[in-house]
């Protein structure tokens, strides 16, 4: 029988699960925002983090923190590593879009096998046990996995709003992402500001694949065919350019996907995402519009660059 | 001498499939990379009507290849609507949607796959004659392709692929095009996988997912795409390269991921050292970078 209860679990349960979902849709829409690519190489960077964590967790013992520098290092180098040395000798050869898409899809699946032929083909965790310390409030049992996920999220949310809106390089990046050309004629690196949205990314990616993989297990392929897919229908729901409704897009549809479970059978539940990717890049390939009070997180960007053409003028 | 005829049955149905995947993506310039699911969608078809109302095998592979072709409109509508990235997306969410119904029905054997599919051809030259079928049917799938691009039909898609805008300012009727040309080439990918379903009488629903998209964009990218002979020879040579790993003795949970390593590696390495391909010449003359050629293509990037 339905009860608040249980309603009140699925609604926190799918907010919980929506936090990894949520850095990833960022760090796809930043990029797609700012490198202007379809990063589908998301999901190799993503297959280099989880695998760069769980050596450090699991082979060598490394306590937290260490652990997740060496993560965010190999993340930071793979994904600047792929900006330099192919995003942008695409961008020089002015090569096609399918040339782009070929490269990043197969990019993914070179890592996925990589990683299977390394660690092999059998999920794997961050930690021994996934069990985390459950507390009762109001019926709802909250894991204190829950709460760190949110509040990583959160935090890592915000900091990058602050970036993004309160300094000077964040300023850089909207200018870059409205009009490459015109920002390099006011002096803004084009090249610097591919390499920071690519190195937020990287943090991203890195904190959602700890969070993915202190609560489930990973197959290597996990990326590419689910973590990936949810990303760019977040990204293609909130509409291209709108990093932090990708944001909320993704939780509405961990929400749905959650609640979806009392009236589809769980084996089904992914075929929800399917549909929604078809329909939505069919009747919605715009993304879904907020009333603007709604949208208030989304600065409207000429302003922004031009606040940061002038910044930069000045400098 | 049996292992090395089921080579030659592969080639010949990576042959038809990269082909007739070629007219779509590399000639037609419709990012789809769902070209697998209608290969599944053969098969599956071709199979369940053979095994359950007994329809004779030569006719069930005929009504899965046309079964394939109608369906094409699932991805053929979309790009009506929407084309490059979101194309590519959109097929995405098709190709795995089918893909995702099949591995949970149980009368598709589910995720064990379908057994017991009623072979062709029987008796002790069965692979034999089987690869002499397959011969048949690969050198007719290139020569209708290459007969399709020559001659007038063939300037128009050229002509679409590069500015559709401009070819539909002209009269031509763009949509026509794109519906023919995914319904050729998804019946053609039918057939390939109803041959397939009726020579190993076993397919599994993992065998037509996204890494097969993968491994078919490998053959067109490494022959050359929008080249009659580049699919062809990327077929054969990425059906037979991953076989020399076999004799290796690897154990399979090591070879299945070097083989895609390999694949992999090479893809890449094309697509930064010779993206026009194996057979493709200059710029323009084949390739993936065969649009980017056209002036319109170039115009919009600089608009970009």
């Amino acid at each position: 029988m339905l009860t608040w209860g249980i309603l009140g679990q699925l609604l926190w349960t799918g907010f919980a699960a929506a936090t990894y979902y949520c850095l990833f849709a960022v760090a796809f829409s930043l990029v797609l925002k700012v490198n202007k690519i379809w990063n589908f190489a998301q999901a190799g960077v993503m297959v280099f983090a989880y695998y760069s964590l769980l050596v450090a967790f699991r082979h060598w013992g490394l306590p937290l923190v260490p652990a997740l520098v060496f993560g965010l290092l190999v993340t930071l180098g793979v994904s600047l590593a792929l900006e330099r040395y192919a995003f942008m000798v695409f961008r020089d050869r002015n090569s096609s879009i399918l040339t782009l898409f070929i490269f990043t899809i197969v990019f993914s699946e070179f890592s996925v096998y990589l990683m299977e032929l390394v660690f092999g083909t059998e999920p794997q965790t961050l930690y021994p046990s996934l069990l985390w310390p459950v507390d009762l409030y109001a019926g709802i049992a909250i894991s204190h996995w829950d709460l760190m996920a949110i509040a990583v999220t959160a935090v890592l949310m915000l900091l990058l709003y602050l970036f993004i809106h309160r300094t000077r390089y964040g300023r850089y990046l909207i200018a870059v992402a409205d009009n490459e050309n015109l920002a390099e004629i006011y002096g803004i690196s084009r090249k610097r500001a591919y390499g920071v949205s690519i190195s937020i990314a990287a943090v991203l990616i890195t904190s959602g694949m700890y969070l993915f993989g202190t609560k489930a297990a990973l197959f290597p392929s996990t990326p590419l065919q689910h973590l990936l897919i949810f990303a760019v229908i977040a990204t293609i729901l909130a509409g291209i350019g709108n990093i932090f409704r990708a944001g909320i897009a993704a939780v509405a549809l961990s929400l749905i996907q959650a609640f979806s479970i009392l009236v589809i059978a769980s084996k089904w539940q992914a075929l929800l995402a399917y549909i929604l990717i078809f329909v939505v890049i069919i009747f919605f390939p715009r993304g879904f519009s907020l009333p603007r009070k709604l949208s208030g997180l989304v600065r409207p960007s000429g302003r922004s660059a031009a606040v940061a053409l002038t910044d930069s003028a000045g400098d | 001498m049996e292992y090395l005829l089921t080579v030659m049955v592969l080639i010949g149905i990576n042959v038809i499939l990269a082909t007739s995947f070629n007219l779509i993506l590399g000639y037609g310039g419709l990012m789809s990379v769902a070209h697998p699911i209608f290969y599944a969608i053969g098969a599956y078809c071709s199979g369940l009507l053979a095994i359950h109302l007994q329809i004779p095998v030569p006719l069930s592979i005929l009504i899965g290849a046309g079964i394939a072709m109608v369906l094409s409109f699932g991805v053929s509508l979309p790009s009506l609507r929407v084309s490059g990235d979101y194309l590519v997306i959109a097929s995405i969410g098709f190709q795995l949607g089918i893909l995702h119904v099949i591995n949970n029905l149980e009368f598709t054997g589910a995720a064990g796959g379908l057994t017991n599919i009623p072979v062709l051809n029987e008796g002790p030259s069965r692979s034999l004659v089987f690869v002499l079928l397959i011969a048949v049917v690969a050198a007719c799938a290139v020569m209708l392709v290459g007969w399709i691009v020559e001659g007038d039909y063939g300037r128009a898609i050229t002509a679409m692929r590069n500015d559709e805008e401009a070819f539909s300012a002209l009269g031509r009727n763009a949509m026509n095009i794109k519906i023919v040309l995914f319904a050729i080439g998804s019946g053609m990918a039918g057939l390939a996988g109803a041959l397939y379903a009726h020579y190993f009488a076993y397919v599994t629903p993992e065998q037509f997912g996204i890494f097969t998209s993968a491994a078919l964009l490998t053959m067109v990218v490494v022959g050359g795409a929008a080249t009659t002979w580049g699919p062809l020879v990327g077929a054969v040579l990425l059906t037979t390269l991953p076989q020399a790993i076999t004799f290796l003795g690897l154990p399979v949970s090591i070879m299945a991921p070097l083989q895609g390593v390999i694949y992999t590696t090479l893809v890449i390495s094309f697509l930064f050292a010779r993206p026009q391909g194996l057979t493709g010449g200059t710029r323009g003359g084949g390739g993936l970078e065969a649009w980017s050629a056209s002036a319109a293509f170039r115009a919009r990037r600089r608009a970009e």
